[in-house]
């Protein structure tokens, strides 16, 4: 079973920057099955990503107003088709997903989406707030709660 | 677990393109406006960083064209050391960029343009999507473009490293050569991207051009700006995305000036409006007169129909019979159509395949010479290239250690931010009439806009083409009659 663990975001706007750092962070601690990528890409341009894994963990900066900064939200993709473009990475998942049942493509048949609420995703150069530099700890345990789950045998 | 999440557009307007229409006594459209989010303070961040970051560091300025910010920076830094790179080292970086516009050409016209003329303007709107598009061109074709974007971007990374943010391009050169058993990969690449441009092609000829309807749209008043075209050329004014001069033409397609990227200053200048974050570009020579039409209003058009319009033809065989079938079929030099931009897309898409095989072919290209080694004192800088959605400036001044102390950075968006905006206004005032606006004649208004492929600065472009987007229409009295949103 093929791994994969995507970080979105974009590293110079302050917490937009967490899901690429979580990525850096995670790579250094779980060595091994699972493959670690940062991208920037959005949407659609992120589907070649996914290729070839069986699983995946997506993690991301999410700005809803409706949670305490440094909250990490837990999304299937289902749960993408209600959101209000909630993050301009995510449009177009649901889509993404879609396509690449219709092309049967081999793509991972469960999808994680770890979200953290963030304060500021827009300073250029801005450091990330604390919320957030707190909640990318919480946000890195559950990734790696996740991919124990998935590495336990049934 | 289903969980709703619902955000106001307004909280998160950063991110989202808004149209604010007014309307008249009658309900017809007396003026609409554009905004979108503009990416600020990029230009403050780069100050006091060494110059020989900006390649990198302005590659993470949009999602979508890193690798167009990362050869105008890199060009930049060439022109702020004063040094000029071996050839082979300026035919891999060609190479490098001319991929990079395959892979995004094909993704606009079969993702984001495509579902408003492959499925067709007015198709439901579950239907206008890539989804649309694979059910009337195969999913075969589907594969095909999944496959052949994988392959260009293998070929990217083995060239230029991270295909996001390329650790590629240094004053003077390239960080390493292409190996001489890695050259064939580069020549079955680069043919396989012929074959896929001409094919496209060949789709817009059954799709498009053979349904009357498209061809009128396209033909259209309502999409239609007679203005000057900006684009990069070579020596013999024939397209080229790396490298060249930047030439003008004037609405009648009569070269204007053509000037060298160190000059850009003396012909291009930003006007601001009230309403608009974005600072709309015009010629300096010609001056500011408005959003108007014409060869006395500096409004000027980039991308790839303004690069048409601005070039004598495409230095590539198949790309050439492409551009001559262009203008023999719709009426001369130049097109003013905006949606013609789709089609002229294709065309250099077909250029930039045609022209990976050349380079890939060329023996030189596995030269090992690919850096000259800077010596001069850095001061100043400028670095032009056409990035897909059009010309992009960049500009340094640094310090005698090459700390930067001020840039400038012009988008291709910005270029062409005027006449989008005279797009948007004048679709408007085309397709709404006595106050009915419905989610067709939303998707119509846009199109007058997405046809640019507007790049919304700050990595917010959302695919596929669905920038977040509020509609909102007035009465004469300024009272919001309506608001549509569509995210």
């Amino acid at each position: 079973m093929k791994t994969l663990v995507l970080g979105l975001g974009n590293d110079i706007l302050a917490d937009d920057a967490v899901g690429i750092l979580t990525a850096r962070a995670l790579k250094d601690e779980e060595k091994g099955q699972t493959e670690i990528i940062e991208s920037a890409l959005h949407g659609l341009a992120l589907l070649e990503l996914f290729i070839g894994f069986d699983r995946a963990i997506i993690i991301d900066a999410i700005q809803t107003g409706q949670y305490e900064p440094g909250t990490v939200i837990e999304l299937e993709p289902a749960d993408l088709g209600a959101v209000t473009a909630p993050s301009p990475h995510y449009s177009g998942l649901p889509e993404m997903l879609h396509i690449a049942s219709e092309l049967d493509l081999h793509f991972p048949q469960e999808i994680k989406i770890f979200a953290l609420e963030v304060e500021d995703p827009y300073s250029i150069g801005g450091e990330m707030t604390v919320s957030a530099q707190k909640g990318m700890i919480k946000l890195k345990e559950m990734v790696k709660k996740q991919l124990r789950i998935w590495s336990e045998p049934d | 677990m289903k969980r709703e999440i619902l955000i106001d557009p307004i909280t998160r307007l950063e991110g989202h393109g808004k149209i604010d229409i007014f309307l008249n006594d009658k309900g017809d459209v007396e003026r609409a406006y554009l905004q979108i989010p503009e990416l600020r303070g990029f230009e403050k961040f780069a100050e006091g960083r060494p110059a020989e970051d900006m390649p990198q560091i302005t590659s993470r300025i949009c999602g979508v064209c890193p690798t167009a910010h990362h050869m105008a920076a890199t060009k930049a830094l060439d022109d702020l050391y004063r040094v000029d790179p071996p050839p082979a080292a300026k035919k891999v970086r060609e190479l490098v960029y001319n991929l990079f516009f395959v892979e995004d050409h094909a993704l606009h016209f079969f993702f984001l343009g495509g579902p408003d003329f492959v499925v067709g303007p007015t198709a439901p709107k579950a239907e206008r999507n890539i989804l649309g598009v694979l059910g009337k061109v195969g999913l075969e074709v589907g594969k095909e473009v999944i496959g052949l974007r994988k392959e260009i971007r293998d070929l990217i990374i083995l060239a230029a490293g991270k295909v996001i943010h390329p650790v590629f391009g240094l004053p003077g050169g390239i960080s390493k050569p292409i190996k001489k058993e890695d050259q064939q990969k580069y020549i079955a690449g680069a043919e396989h991207a012929v074959k896929f441009a001409e094919f496209s092609l060949q789709v817009f000829n059954d799709i498009v051009l053979k349904n009357k309807q498209y061809v009128d749209w396209i033909l259209s008043d309502t999409y239609t700006h007679k203005t000057y075209y900006m684009g990069m050329v070579d020596k013999n004014n024939k397209i080229n995305f790396y490298d060249g001069d930047i030439r003008v033409v004037d609405p009648s397609g009569k070269e204007y000036v053509k000037f060298k990227p160190q000059d850009y200053h003396k012909h291009v200048a930003e006007h601001v409006e009230p309403w608009s974050y974005i600072k709309f570009c015009y010629l300096k020579g010609i001056g500011w007169k408005g959003f108007e039409d014409g060869p006395d209003s500096g409004v000027y058009a980039v991308a790839p129909l303004a690069r048409l319009n601005a070039s004598d033809g495409m230095a590539t065989p198949k790309a050439q019979a492409a551009y001559e079938q262009f203008y023999k079929t719709l009426g001369g030099k130049p097109v003013h159509h905006t949606l013609a931009n789709h089609w002229a897309r294709l065309i250099e898409m077909l250029y930039a395949a045609e022209r990976c095989v050349e380079l890939a072919k060329d023996p030189e290209i596995v030269s090992p010479n690919v850096r000259t080694i800077p010596k001069e004192i850095p001061v100043e800088g400028i670095g032009i290239v056409e990035a897909p959605r059009g010309t992009l400036f960049h500009h340094y001044k640094t310090d005698e250690r090459g700390v930067v102390t001020a840039a400038n950075l012009i988008v291709a968006t910005q270029n062409n931010a005027a006449r989008i905006a005279m797009s948007v206004d004048k679709a408007a005032r085309g397709v709404i009439k006595d106050g009915k606006v419905d989610d067709g004649l939303l998707n119509m208004v846009e199109m007058g806009f997405r046809a640019y492929d507007p790049c919304h600065g700050c990595a917010t472009h959302a695919l596929p083409g669905q920038m977040p987007l509020m509609v909102r229409i007035f009465d004469k009295n300024h009272r919001m009659l309506k608001e549509l949103r569509r995210d």
